[in-house]
């Protein structure tokens, strides 16, 4: 038979009074998470589409660029081994130069036929995101109860492998960061619903940016080609040319190197922590 | 008679200076603490007597309390520390130093992930986004706490870096949404 003593009974009540305060503490937060059942719909089909015609867009204008940009890169590096800095009255250097200034010409022709078309598909997607993000995360949600949708995945299945790179997107073709995006959201099936905010909201800010970006630069073609025209006579590379080029292959192409991701945790710290009662 | 008159008065003036003294030592009590911050680098021993002290006229210095008890704690990190912190805040919500809600938040700020700058009663778009700066310098803040907490106290990295992940992605997703809720009116 086990005799109870006074100790004990005093380490129970001790025991009992902090399980008391500790459900008293939890009881408001169970009654807050069990009322919360967040369903969000940031991608309906529609959105779908308009990603994916965006990224269908975007590679015919890479597929068109492409080869112009090649045959660019070529003559500029013949120019450069001809040793034409610094020696345009070359006969041969500036055939060269005026082969460039037509390629030259020819890649803002593409550009200026393709970006309306560009602009329309990335403000048509902006804007249906836009109205999306609104409502469902700028009107349904409080920010305590975003911060629970967002950290709701984190601590449900603690795989940060699937979490998407946040704003990561130098370093890759325009159109395969549609291709991503689509395949991000279309693979989530509307189930991560923390990771679709995140989806969205990275989308929609680059849709923004790339909006811009293009409204600056289809004003920049009709002045860029008019300079062009004036060069061809004079048979001259500018720096500007070399620049626009440049700039183009960036946000084509993308050849600067990925944002770094942050570090993972180490492996040995996966065990499940202490757990208190005033966790909110 | 002159001599018994004397002593009569001796003995009355002696009585009311007792009483006197007496009545001293009665309003003002002696103080069985000096409200000195706890030393030393032991956190259990620090919290008994932060304890002392804070039910023994001290508890208007708990914050300082709660500080030095912080720092105490960041040099020996392990993942009981969050235990120790989590009683000591549910002792001072029964003692009434703290409500349950000052407890809960302040347990959250530095041993949780989710950021109490964001506790909030209405719509991202009509009570977040006027103020978008600001909470994110709040949530900044917090994180520094999250670290102290977290990683210098709990030695929790997993921990932490969700902690971190949350701040990027609330910032990130803050942004798109205020974006989209247009600008304030």
């Amino acid at each position: 038979m086990k005799i109870t003593t006074i100790r004990d009974r005093e380490y129970k009540q001790k025991f009992l009074r902090q399980l008391m305060s500790a459900c008293l503490l939890l009881m408001p937060v169970a009654v807050q998470a069990s009322s919360q059942t967040p369903t969000i719909k940031l991608f309906p089909t529609t959105v779908l589409e308009e990603i994916k015609h965006t990224g269908n867009v975007a590679a015919e204008m890479e597929t068109g660029l492409q080869t112009v940009i090649t045959r660019l890169d070529e003559q500029q590096t013949l120019y450069m081994e001809s040793k034409c800095e610094g020696n345009e009255g070359d006969p041969g250097c500036e055939q060269i130069a005026r082969q460039m200034g037509n390629s030259y010409l020819e890649m803002l022709t593409i550009m200026g036929d393709k970006l309306p078309e560009m602009e329309t598909a990335v403000n048509s997607t902006s804007a249906s995101l836009e109205k999306r993000i609104r409502r469902e995360l700028g009107q349904k949600k409080t920010s305590w109860s975003l911060q629970e949708l967002l950290v709701g995945e984190q601590s449900a299945s603690g795989k940060n492998a699937d979490r998407p790179v946040l704003r990561g997107r130098s370093g890759m073709r325009l159109s395969d960061r549609f291709h991503q995006y689509y395949k991000l959201v279309a693979r989530s099936g509307g189930e991560v619903n923390s990771s679709l905010a995140v989806v969205a909201s990275d989308i929609y800010l680059d849709m923004q940016e790339t909006s811009s970006l293009i409204a600056r630069t289809r004003e920049e073609i009709s002045r860029a080609t008019l300079m062009e025209q004036l060069n061809q006579s004079f048979g001259t590379i500018t720096p500007e040319m070399q620049e626009v080029v440049a700039g183009v292959k960036s946000i084509l192409f993308g050849e600067e190197e990925a944002l770094t991701p942050m570090t993972a945790p180490p492996a040995s710290q996966l065990e499940q922590g202490y757990e208190s009662p005033l966790k909110l | 008679m002159n001599k018994s008159r004397t002593s009569i008065v001796t003995a009355t003036l002696t009585v009311a200076a007792l009483t006197t003294a007496l009545t001293g030592c009665n309003s003002n009590p002696p103080t069985a603490t000096a409200c000195s911050l706890p030393e030393g680098p032991n956190l259990d021993h620090a919290i008994s007597a932060a304890r002392f002290d804070l039910e023994t006229g001290c508890e208007h210095q708990f914050d300082q309390y709660f500080q030095r008890l912080l720092t105490i704690a960041e040099g020996d990190p392990k993942k009981d520390n969050k235990t120790s912190f989590s009683e000591f805040l549910i002792w001072a919500n029964e003692q009434g130093l703290l409500s349950k809600r000052q407890a809960r938040e302040t347990y959250t700020r530095y041993f949780g992930i989710k950021y109490v700058s964001l506790v909030s009663d209405y719509s991202v778009c009509d009570q977040t986004c006027p103020h978008q700066e600001e909470v994110m310098r709040e949530m900044n803040k917090e994180l520094v706490d999250k670290e102290q907490g977290l990683l210098k106290i709990s030695a929790d990295r997993r921990e932490y870096y969700r902690a971190n992940r949350l701040f990027q992605e609330t910032e990130l997703v803050l942004e798109a949404t205020c974006e989209a809720c247009g600008p304030i009116e």
